[in-house]
């Protein structure tokens, strides 16, 4: 009796791994007459919403099925290797993906409508990733800026404004310092916070990134002492001031802390500041949902106009050379563009939408950046610039952390001609 | 071998002879066969081709060439990779010396005659079921949090900063939790080596008149020396691995004081510097059997006595 139950189970699961496999092998086929494409998106923050996105397309038309692939960035990169990568995409766009942009793996898309939306001043950001002749090989969708985010309470309790000026910063600090209030909340634990915040908007608010990274491209392996633009040389005076921050305005324990600390002390309000970007909103809602935060530029220079802030590409979109289904993943892409989708997302995710006639993002946390990203007054981040290679995150951390700015920039120097040296 | 098949295959009839020739039975092909291909697919094929790589500029997809010995000039005035075999070497010695001392000092604790001696070696045998990434976390938290909440309570300020943030302290951390993992596998060779040794030895030398302290040094330690250079063997080579406690522990900071040969190579592969990396992990390939050479004439030696 028993054996015959086990036996029936047995049956029973070989019967539904059958079925399973046969799903998986009807994915691919296309199912009455639908020609399947898959999609590649990641961002896990926005699978549930993406999800839903797709359903709505696969039932609004009857000729493209799209399947949604949530494997993540290093399996699109095999993919790309075996030569069977997906039929679109809509990835963060950095270092990585050039790599398939400057090799040509990607086709061009500057015949379609979606191109046509997009904000032209936005293109030096793309193309600052590197580009391919004759070929429009990603569009932004998504962009993220970043700033300082502030405690409105605490400024407002202590009767501290909004800086717009280096001094005007340093002042409010002594002013919160002064009332025992931590200036600035830092979890140095984590490298990539100081590269991102503490790096980025030092360097990104007083060096003009775009011009930096593209003379340091044309001196190659000459950079160091004697090229006319280096690390040591160009980002000497945005680190000091870094430091100046760093050693005076932050909380004790800042060397031992966490970006899951920082999200939780920040929640608290444990400090007056926060040099994160608006992904940490949605964590430090999560003990605090009804905390008023907002965001300004960090002010780096004596001229109160001379304000941006760091964005970063969060999501592109792009169609591998090597799809078979190019025509319906244009399709499907011209579907993601339409204004009341894009704008749908970027709302949901508090991203900036990079379409030309795109309305304003309401959320009031991020308020603060809207005159700068609408102006185009921003900069991608110099941490996400360097190619991944060099350990950059690694060094800011040692400067934080007290060794010497300048041997550390000048190792960056070194770094970065050996590079060119050898690619 | 041969001179006990000789003489029965000439004085045996033909079928035997058949048979002895074919001395060896295919089973043992068959127990040999799948480790031997999945080995060559999975290790010596993707080596070769690595190895390859390396004479190349290619970052792992796309068109590449042939740049010749380019990557390996650059290797050699890199001061991070330099750094990384300094740090690594370093990191290796002072464990491999720390966790044999107190692996040594245990087994002997163990093997003595003391109370409840199942369950202590039960009890110090634990860190080796918990993998290491784990162990690196727990740690992590530890000296990030409660050492330096300790400290402050205590009033103890050097205590009150993390160690993890100290750049020249920092590895001192990598090698405490490196060693409280590699030690019970240690000490389980050491266990075994000292109930190895007959217990005689001991009566003869306490009737001569030796003291405990004696008998461990002039008696126990030269009985199990071989078992100090197999430790010390498989501690090196484990140690120069080093990636998953050093990822969990420092990621390699702070700044780059800990980045260990592993950890550069890999971030290679994921920085989109394949070949130079793959030199990379070539001259570490060369390193390891270098030195595994060298141990290798070290253990031959140690059977021989």
């Amino acid at each position: 009796m028993s054996v015959k139950m086990t036996r029936g189970k047995r049956f029973a699961a070989m019967g539904l791994g059958l079925a399973l496999l046969a799903g998986l092998l009807s994915g691919c086929t296309g199912e009455s007459g639908k020609e399947t494409i898959r999609f590649t998106f990641s961002k896990r923050e926005a699978i549930g919403f993406m999800t839903k996105l797709v359903a709505d397309y696969n039932a609004s038309q009857d000729e493209t099925e799209v399947v949604l692939d949530t494997s993540g960035v290093d399996v699109v990169s095999a993919s790309f290797v075996r030569g069977n990568p997906p039929d679109i995409a809509l990835a963060n766009y950095n270092m990585e993906t050039s790599r398939f942009v400057q090799r040509g793996a990607l086709s061009d898309l500057s015949g379609t409508n979606a191109a046509s939306t997009i904000r032209e001043d936005l293109q030096p950001l793309m193309d600052q990733y590197g580009s391919y002749p004759g070929r429009t090989s990603a569009l932004p969708y998504s962009v993220m800026a970043s700033s300082v985010i502030y405690n409105k309470e605490i400024f407002a309790k202590h009767g501290v404004v909004v800086p717009t000026t280096w001094s005007e910063l340093i002042a409010a600090c002594e002013k919160l310092k002064a009332a025992g209030v931590t200036p600035f909340y830092a979890t140095w634990k984590d490298d990539w916070t100081i590269a991102q915040g503490w790096f980025d908007y030092s360097v990104g608010g007083q060096v003009d990134t775009i011009d930096f990274f593209k003379k340091l491209d044309a001196e190659g392996v000459n950079v160091g002492q004697d090229s006319a633009v280096s690390f040591e040389k160009d980002f000497d005076q945005p680190v000091e001031k870094m430091l100046t921050l760093a050693k005076g305005y932050v909380n004790k324990d800042a060397a031992s802390r966490a970006y899951g600390d920082g999200n939780l002390a920040f929640s608290k309000g444990e400090a007056a500041m926060y040099l994160q970007g608006p992904w940490a909103f949605s964590e430090i809602a999560k003990t605090a949902p009804d905390l008023n935060l907002g965001t300004f530029p960090l002010p780096m220079t004596e001229d109160p106009e001379d304000l941006r802030v760091r964005v970063n590409v969060d999501l592109a979109a792009w169609i591998p050379e090597a799809s078979k289904h190019k025509e319906a993943a244009r399709d499907f892409l011209e579907y993601l563009y339409q204004p009341e989708v894009i704008e749908a997302y970027n709302q949901s995710q508090l991203g900036f939408t990079p379409t030309k006639d795109a309305a304003g993002v309401p959320d009031p946390r991020i308020q603060g950046m809207v005159k700068y990203y609408d102006a185009g007054d921003v900069y991608q981040g110099p941490s996400v610039l360097v190619p991944r290679t060099i350990p950059i995150m690694n060094y800011t951390q040692a400067i934080v952390f007290g060794a010497a700015p300048a041997t550390t920039l000048r190792t960056l120097d070194a770094d970065w001609a050996r590079l060119a040296f050898r690619q | 071998m041969s001179t006990i098949t000789t003489p029965s295959s000439t004085s045996a009839a033909a079928p035997q002879k058949q048979r002895a020739r074919r001395r060896v039975e295919p089973i043992f092909y068959f127990f040999l066969v799948p480790s031997l291909v999945l080995f060559t697919l999975a290790i010596t094929i993707p080596g070769i081709i690595g190895i390859f790589f390396s004479f190349t500029n290619s970052i792992g997809i796309g068109d590449w060439d042939f740049v010749g010995l380019t990557n390996y000039i650059a290797i050699f005035s890199d001061p991070a990779i330099l750094q990384s075999y300094l740090f690594t070497f370093g990191f290796s010695i002072v464990t491999v010396i720390a966790v044999n001392v107190v692996a040594f000092l245990l087994a002997v604790g163990l093997t003595s005659r003391i109370r409840m001696k199942s369950a202590l070696r039960t009890v110090f045998v634990i860190p080796m079921v918990v993998s290491g990434i784990i162990i690196a976390y727990v740690f992590n938290f530890l000296f990030s949090n409660s050492l330096p909440s300790l400290g402050a309570a205590a009033g103890i300020p050097w205590l009150e900063s993390s160690l993890l943030a100290n750049p020249d302290l920092a590895w001192v951390a990598v090698v405490l939790v490196t060693a409280w993992q590699a030690v019970p596998g240690a000490l389980l060779i050491y266990i075994a080596g000292l109930v190895a040794v007959p217990g005689d030895v001991y009566e003869a030398a306490e009737i001569d008149g030796a003291s405990k302290f004696q008998q461990l040094l002039k008696i126990t330690l030269p009985l199990v020396s071989g078992y100090v250079v197999i430790n010390i063997i498989l501690g090196f080579k484990g140690f120069l691995n080093a990636y998953d406690i050093i990822v969990g522990l420092t990621n390699g900071g702070p700044g780059t004081s800990t980045r260990s040969i592993a950890m550069t190579v890999i971030a290679g592969f994921n920085g989109g510097d394949y070949a130079y990396q793959m030199a990379n992990a070539t001259i570490f390939f060369v390193v390891a059997i270098v030195i595994s050479l060298v141990q290798l004439s070290l253990t031959r030696g140690r059977n021989a006595l």
